[in-house]
């Protein structure tokens, strides 16, 4: 009996660790939800500014904070002219993912999406939100190669789970995965949701 | 020798009835076993549509597709109503198909359920099944008789 309850709690151990998007900032609410949401966006993009700024807070209170969903943001930087610093603000918003200010500069990214997609001056526009300890930890932070590796295996598990364009959440429930794009209506991604959790 | 290739033509196009109404039956289905909100998303995507227009076809779509899928594996009532309602069903999906892949869109066909890129293959297959239907319709006006299995 003894040796049984042994095994069970190895086997179960790994599964109270914090997953890897956990230790680098990147959720949102109970791994241990029934859905597991991932958030792919791109800085750059406008429709991604919109669900972040009017779609998500209405996600986050009816499924993350209630428990049914697990949310993870990745990133997924579009390699199109017009999004030319989006790597390097999916690289600094990584990174900023490592001291815990993840969610702090995602919304300045979105907040100041026109200005530094003008200007180019990604670093600046986040700069206010830090304190100067944290801004130091960024700045050497930004150009790690684990903070693009990050960046590149966001990019290409959104590739394999066949991302076509931004914002789309992969929607995974039961083990089955299926991306969501329609955000101009929110009652319909929240019908389906309901849905599923109904199934 | 025109009696058996008669037949060999009857037999063909009932099989054609058949195959084309249980691939019906099947996609209608498999739309019913998702939420309707993931089809009216689908459709939404072609931008064709309005919202509204989107999740009124997403709840009734699906529901007629078993239904004149049904009626064309029957082969007894409203067989000529049935192939042709399925005929014009494919054509629409076909054209519409085309229309997303000539203009680059990168969206679900939303043919058989989720997770279907539009492709070659999407449009072969469903040119294909075009092509059938209309064959089964064309069979259903010219003979008086209507064949079954």
């Amino acid at each position: 009996m003894i040796k049984i309850i042994a095994l069970l709690v190895a086997t179960l151990l790994p599964c109270l660790a914090a997953t890897p998007e956990q230790e680098k900032g990147k959720t949102m609410g109970n791994p241990a939800a029934p859905l597991l949401l991932e958030l792919y966006s791109d800085f750059s993009c406008p429709a991604c500014k919109h669900l972040h700024e009017a779609v998500l807070p209405a996600i986050v209170l009816d499924y993350v904070k209630s428990g049914k969903a697990f949310l993870v943001f990745r990133e997924f930087p579009l390699n199109i002219a017009a999004h030319k610093y989006s790597r390097q603000a999916a690289a600094l918003a990584v990174a900023a993912g490592r001291i815990g200010k993840y969610q702090t500069v995602n919304d300045i990214l979105f907040r100041n999406q026109l200005a530094w997609g003008a200007s180019g001056k990604v670093m600046e526009s986040v700069m206010p939100v830090l304190t100067p300890d944290e801004q130091k930890k960024v700045r050497a932070l930004v150009n790690d190669p684990s903070v693009i590796a990050d960046v590149q295996s966001d990019v290409e598990r959104g590739t394999s789970s066949r991302i076509s364009q931004t914002p789309t959440i992969v929607v995974t429930y039961k083990l089955r995965q299926q991306p969501w794009t329609q955000f101009e209506d929110y009652s319909l991604f929240r019908g389906y949701l309901d849905g599923l959790l109904k199934k | 020798m025109a009696s058996s290739k008669n037949k060999i033509l009857r037999i063909a196009v009932v099989v054609l009835r058949v195959l084309l109404g249980g691939i019906f039956v099947y996609a209608g289905y498999v739309k019913l076993s998702d939420p309707w909100q993931l089809f009216a998303a689908g459709i939404a995507d072609y931008e064709i549509v309005p919202l509204w227009a989107a999740k009124f076809l997403a709840r009734t779509l699906p529901w007629f597709e078993v239904l004149v899928g049904l009626l064309l594996i029957a082969g007894r009532w409203l067989f000529r109503t049935s192939s042709v309602s399925i005929s014009l069903l494919l054509l629409v999906f076909f054209s519409l198909m085309v229309r997303a892949f000539v203009g680059g869109k990168e969206i679900n066909c939303g043919c058989f359920g989720p997770n279907e890129l539009i492709s070659w293959k999407t449009l072969v297959r469903d040119g294909s099944l075009l092509l059938a239907a209309l064959i089964v319709t064309f069979a259903a006006f010219r003979s008086r008789r209507i064949p079954t299995a």
